[in-house]
């Protein structure tokens, strides 16, 4: 374990006292500044009580989370919402105010800003996420999509460290999947940290750089999405299904090249399409 | 954000209460609440509410029970002090103290007691019976004794909403604070509610976009995935509550010697030390609740 690790998680235990039932058991975990993570699993496997421990919205029932080594169940939520942002899946969670804007000015609000910050701040979110026609509509009149958006817009302009993001693209059309890929980037570009709890394998094969992978309360994988992918065990117990394209890269490896790969070529799993396309090139020259 | 909801709903188990069909049940408390508001006499009401108390203790929902009675008995003991300066009854008042402004009067006090006892009682059978039905068997029983079927979907489905309701302000109040929202003041209610109000709405449109799409309000009979049977020990339980709260509400009617109102005459300092008690129960309770909502 190393010091530079933004969140640590050491032995975490959290038991849901309605049903005792455990979310979470044992975990150990460490994540990096500037690091995009995305953690999969089945539904009830633990992702979502996992991350609620990174912003104290649950607290552990033994172990700890540390956020820059402070124990967050010491600290309050509002409190940890300047550090971690955590965007709920469900908007309509969020929404309450009577304009877009006045939404998108509530955390920076909270945060004690000044108004000219919290103006700019909200400008720039705005025009991100491309909410300008509906900046003086009541959150509640807009489409579920763009409510998604300014969900997220509402945390992004809290400019937290971390981002946290719930099922990000579910329900989503295409547009607004779009944004989220961008949005990501973006996080990506200004040095914050992003995890990504989802069952959207292609949003996390293009943006993921660290795949963590959860089963009945525990980490089961904690590696790349190209490692994880390839991991046909980890797949079958999570039941979780790669991207088509990486499945189609598996399968032509195996049934196609095989002569190839005997022949001391390296199977390679792809994520993209790009990635495909490349891979194939490259057998074909050789 | 775990308990934050109260939980008004059944408890799963299988007690001696649970096994009893929801009917008689139903009627039992029925009973209790037509006794309760017939009578002010505390020692009665007192008597019925202990009884409510066991039941609560053997039915496996004492937990559950507890935790919300620990929520609204500091809020209840309001009551006493709001009816010592103040009382719902009729003149003339004894007056045993006063301070500045504010005459205690003893029959306010009196007053007090028996409507908080009046409420525990109808609360505690209620509360027993909500927590030992499920809302389906329910829902089938009164459909078996001819309950107009809307109506009867309505009361069941209310009752299935108060905790979908209550997991949704849960939430609700997550989402606001990881947004660093303060917990405290009237200022933060606003975020809150306003979603689970909207939410409740649309929650109640859709509803009935799906009910109609799966021909609700068809006429003919309707079926039941679930089958409630009416045994012996289902029938003895509603006639032997069916007596006693029968029996109990023509007793306290029929003997005027039962209203103790202007007879039981409490000690200044008895009396006084109930006021402050009350009084102190709930502003320690208000200090305590917005300590932990500041807190949370």
């Amino acid at each position: 374990m190393t010091s530079t690790a933004l969140i640590r998680c050491e032995h975490l235990h959290h038991v849901y006292a309605r049903g005792n039932v455990t979310a979470l058991n044992n975990i150990n975990l460490e994540i990096q500044p500037r690091e995009i993570i995305g953690i999969i699993g089945q539904n009830g496997s633990g992702k979502t009580s996992l991350v609620k421990h990174f912003n104290g919205l649950l607290k552990p029932s033994s172990g700890r989370v540390l956020l820059d080594g402070q124990d967050t169940a010491k600290r309050r939520v509002q409190e940890l919402s300047a550090d971690v942002g955590y965007v709920f899946q469900n908007p309509n969670h969020q929404l309450f105010a009577k304009t877009v804007e006045e939404e998108l000015e509530f955390g920076p609000r909270n945060l004690g800003l000044s108004q000219a910050d919290i103006v700019e701040r909200r400008e720039k979110a705005i025009e991100f996420f491309g909410l300008q026609e509906y900046r003086t509509h009541h959150p509640y009149r807009i489409s579920f999509p763009l409510r998604k958006l300014v969900g997220m817009a509402s945390v992004y302009t809290m400019q937290p460290r971390v981002f946290i993001l719930d099922e990000p693209t579910t329900g989503q059309d295409n547009i607004t999947t779009r944004t989220v890929y961008r949005l990501i980037q973006r996080l990506r570009d200004e040095g914050k940290t992003v995890i990504c709890v989802s069952h959207d394998m292609i949003l996390l094969a293009e943006v993921a750089e660290r795949m963590i992978v959860m089963r009945n309360a525990q980490i089961i994988a904690d590696a790349t999405p190209r490692s994880v992918f390839a991991d046909s065990a980890i797949m079958q117990s999570t039941r979780i299904t790669p991207p088509q394209v990486t499945e189609f890269g598996v399968q032509y490896m195996q049934q196609v090249t095989r002569p190839l790969t005997e022949s001391g070529l390296k199977p390679t799993v792809v994520l993209s399409v790009q990635e495909a396309i490349d891979t194939l090139f490259a057998q074909d020259q050789k | 954000m775990q308990g934050v909801a109260i939980p008004i709903t059944m408890v799963a188990g299988n007690s001696w209460m649970h096994r009893i069909n929801p009917l008689p049940k139903l009627l039992f408390a029925l009973g209790i609440l037509i006794f309760s508001f017939a009578t002010r006499n505390p020692m009665l009401l007192g008597t019925v509410f202990a009884v409510g108390v066991f039941l609560a203790l053997t039915s496996g929902i004492w937990a559950q029970y507890f935790k919300i009675v620990q929520i609204f008995f500091p809020i209840s003991l309001t009551l006493i002090t709001l009816q010592s300066i103040a009382p719902a009854f009729p003149l003339p008042w004894t007056a045993i103290a006063t301070y500045g402004p504010f005459t205690i009067y003893q029959e306010g006090i009196y007053s007090g007691l028996s409507m908080l006892l009046r409420i525990y009682c109808m609360t505690t059978f209620a509360l027993v019976v909500i927590m030992t039905s499920h809302p389906s068997d329910m829902f089938v029983s009164l459909q078996k004794i001819g309950m107009p079927y809307v109506l009867n979907f309505i009361f069941t489905m209310t009752l299935q909403l108060i905790p979908i309701l209550q997991n949704e302000f849960s939430t609700v109040l997550s989402a606001q604070k990881s947004r660093g929202m303060k917990g405290s003041g009237f200022g933060a209610l606003l975020p809150s509610m306003v979603p689970v109000f909207v939410g409740a709405i649309e929650r109640v449109q859709q509803l009935s976009i799906s009910l109609e799409s799966r021909a609700f309000g068809s006429s003919g009979t309707k079926t039941s995935y679930r089958n409630v049977t009416f045994a012996f020990k289902d029938y003895l339980v509603g006639v032997v509550g069916v007596l006693i709260t029968g029996g109990l509400t023509a007793w306290v009617l029929l003997d005027p010697s039962l209203d103790w109102s202007r007879t039981l005459q409490f000690a200044p300092e008895v009396a006084l030390g109930i006021v402050l008690l009350s009084t102190v129960g709930f502003l320690a309770f208000f200090v305590v609740a917005i300590f932990y909502i500041v807190r949370a």
